[in-house]
């Protein structure tokens, strides 16, 4: 069996005296569409900060194409190929949407810092490439025509997307999305579904996402873990998911 | 190929202009030793101008609250002392390529303590950052005051100045505002901004928060500690009262004032602010200073109130096309002016405002403080918010340009 591109193991962690992510393992193989979900207060965004290294695990290990990356600070774990977005949109406001996108390219710089002071050839044709490979990737999402309008101008939606494509342009192998329909209409979830599938399809990244709204979760996700108060409950497909107990009891209350 | 092209004749043109300006300046003070004070100015202004872009790239670039600046200058100016001191008479360089070692001597010490500055700015953000730094600058200023070796109080005396050194300053001002300017237009400089936008999403976009941080504070530093040693060359004197607090305040008036990063906004309000306290001093006819009454005074005060808030009112609110706006405020100016010399006609009636008079000159700090107020009033972004204004938007003003046309 090949090892699995990210896999949680018992992973742990304590804040004070709450265990907000209690021994939670689940395994994600390259190319999976995985979902994440769980009531309000479950820990699924606490499981997001300990992957992408923002809270260090208490106890437990999370490998990512086989090494411990449990601990490692966030801009390394980016290099390594972990990338996310925000439940509360964290855009550069007053930096313009295209330039958002390039600051995620910038872990794959090649200049150092001083061709950049004195603006060497090299320095311009990097600034040319990745701003090339920012326009690319919003052409994908659907923001090409609004390249030069300030992030924070953009609609809700919108900002949603662009999240997404400033992630995507860290080039990482797996895709971290926390709550990417949140606050959006039927129509934007639509086309956000179709985004994340072109992103699964055509890019070939792995996407482990959050999302509270189940119909878009079951649509969209091959794989489903549920989370409930830090504890794993269900894993499966979705339609294990839908009918187990556990989780019906989760989401509704204690069955009468 | 082209891009070298360019990159030359620009060099060679910026080098023709500072050196240009340099014998034109000479050739004043040689005509007329009284002039010498504005050589002085010219050298002033350039390091302040290169103080306040340093500054930006600490502040308004990386977002990091700094408020020290001044010590930073001070560190460069007293190690571009010693230096000069210990080893002028035993090297072979002469004075002119002797200001480089010095320069470079200056930003290696700034550098140093920018980057232990800097490390603070790993673990604390906004007002907290701001009090370590005003405490690092005053922790610098005490040492040095009372070291007797630094020539505590009195200062440090540099026997072997350079007051010629006008060009040094300029070069560095440009080499300054050119290295953040080259910065700001790659991926590099967006990781910097991002910095300052939201350091935890750049962290998780792959940007090494704590290098951005610590390279910033080195660099910013490092140009105001060249500064501060082309000034203890020039001068020939240095005392740590030159680099007290309020140098630091004025800096980051500069920065605020031309708006948080913009890097042509610091450059306008350093010189602004630089030259508005000296404006007075040309204000003079036949040896006299310029008086003015209290008439004057009192009617001015009341119309200038009366017109910025009746600017402030039409920028907020009114909505009308960009042209009309315009010409209501450039109306409301005129007006305020108009207004002065009419009212200051009718105060000079009443005896007890016509006769107390005084000099413009006396009143130069007070035409700081109420440009500072009225600005900050009108314009709460700064003069250029965080834009730039470069060759391509000055073309599109004058309307010279193909929209979109490079000129680099």
């Amino acid at each position: 069996m090949t090892t699995p591109l990210l896999s949680l193991d018992e992973a742990t962690i304590k804040f004070g005296g709450l265990t907000a992510v209690n021994k939670v393992s689940f395994d994600i193989e390259r190319g999976d569409l995985f979902g994440l979900i769980g009531p309000n207060g479950a820990g699924k965004t606490t499981c997001f900060n300990l992957i992408t290294g923002v809270y260090k695990p208490t106890s437990g290990k999370i490998l990512f194409k086989g090494s411990e990356i449990g601990g490692t600070p966030p801009n390394r774990i980016a290099e390594k190929g972990i990338c996310r977005t925000f439940q509360n949109i964290r855009l550069f406001p007053s930096l313009s949407v295209v330039e958002n996108v390039m600051v995620g390219a910038f872990l794959r710089h090649k200049t150092n810092i001083f061709s950049a002071f004195l603006y060497l050839p090299g320095a311009i044709r990097e600034t040319e490439q990745f701003r090339a490979q920012a326009m690319a990737l919003l052409e994908v999402v659907d923001l090409a025509d609004v390249a030069l309008a300030r992030a924070a101008d953009l609609p809700y939606g919108k900002q949603r997307r662009l999240e997404i494509a400033r992630a995507m342009a860290t080039q990482p192998d797996l895709l971290l999305l926390d709550e990417p329909a949140a606050g959006m209409n039927p129509q934007e979830k639509e086309e956000l579904h179709l985004v994340v599938r072109r992103i699964r399809d055509e890019f070939q990244k792995t996407v482990l996402l959050i999302e509270h709204d189940m119909r878009f979760v079951m649509g969209l996700c091959e794989k489903i873990v549920v989370l409930d108060h830090g504890e794993e409950i269900a894993a499966g497909p979705p339609e294990a998911i839908r009918n187990d107990p556990k989780v019906i009891e989760a989401y509704l209350g204690e069955a009468v | 190929m082209k891009i070298w092209v360019v990159r030359i004749l620009s060099i060679i043109g910026t080098l023709v202009a500072v050196f240009g300006f340099e014998f034109f300046m000479r050739g004043l003070v040689a005509q007329d030793q009284s002039l010498d004070y504005i050589y002085r100015l010219a050298v002033l202004a350039g390091l302040f101008v290169t103080l306040a872009v340093s500054l930006n790239l600490i502040n308004g670039i990386t977002g990091q609250f700094s408020i020290g600046h001044a010590s930073f200058y001070m560190v460069g100016a007293y190690a571009g002392a010693t230096l000069t001191n210990s080893l002028y008479k035993i090297q072979p360089l002469g004075p002119e390529t002797w200001l480089f070692v010095v320069a470079l001597g200056g930003a290696v010490a700034a550098g140093i303590a920018g980057l232990i500055v800097g490390l603070h700015s790993l673990r604390l953000k906004g007002d907290y950052l701001a009090i370590v730094t005003l405490g690092f600058g005053e922790i610098i200023r005490i040492i040095v005051f009372n070291q007797p070796f630094l020539g505590g109080s009195f200062g440090l005396n540099i026997a072997d100045k350079n007051d010629k050194s006008l060009w040094a300053v300029l070069l560095l001002a440009i080499l300054c505002i050119a290295v953040c300017r080259n910065l700001c237009q790659t991926p590099h400089g967006l990781a910097f901004l991002a910095v300052r936008e939201d350091e935890v999403a750049s962290s998780a976009m792959g940007v090494n928060v704590t290098r951005v941080k610590v390279t910033a504070f080195i660099v910013g530093s490092a140009f105001a500690g060249a500064a501060g040693a082309l000034l203890g060359v020039y001068d020939g004197l240095i005392t740590p009262d030159t680099f007290r607090m309020d140098v630091s305040f004025l800096i980051l008036t500069m920065v605020v004032l031309g708006g948080t990063g913009s890097i042509t906004g610091s450059v306008i309000a350093a010189l602004l602010l630089f030259s508005i306290p000296e404006w007075p001093r040309f204000m003079v006819e036949g040896g006299k200073p310029w008086q003015v009454t209290g008439a004057t005074l009192l009617a001015g005060a009341i119309c200038l109130i009366v017109s910025v808030y009746l600017v402030k009112r039409t920028i907020d609110e009114y909505h009308g096309p960009q042209r009309t706006k315009t010409l209501r405020i450039v109306g409301i100016v005129g007006g305020g002016i108009i207004g002065t010399v009419l009212l200051g006609t009718v105060f000079g009636l009443i005896p007890v405002l016509a006769n107390r008079t005084w000099d413009v000159g006396a009143l130069r700090m007070v035409f700081l403080a109420v440009t500072l107020i009225v600005l900050m009033l009108i314009r709460p972004q700064g003069i250029f918010g965080h834009e730039e204004f470069g060759w391509q938007k000055a073309m599109k003003a004058l309307r010279f340009g193909k929209p979109g046309a490079n000129p680099t």
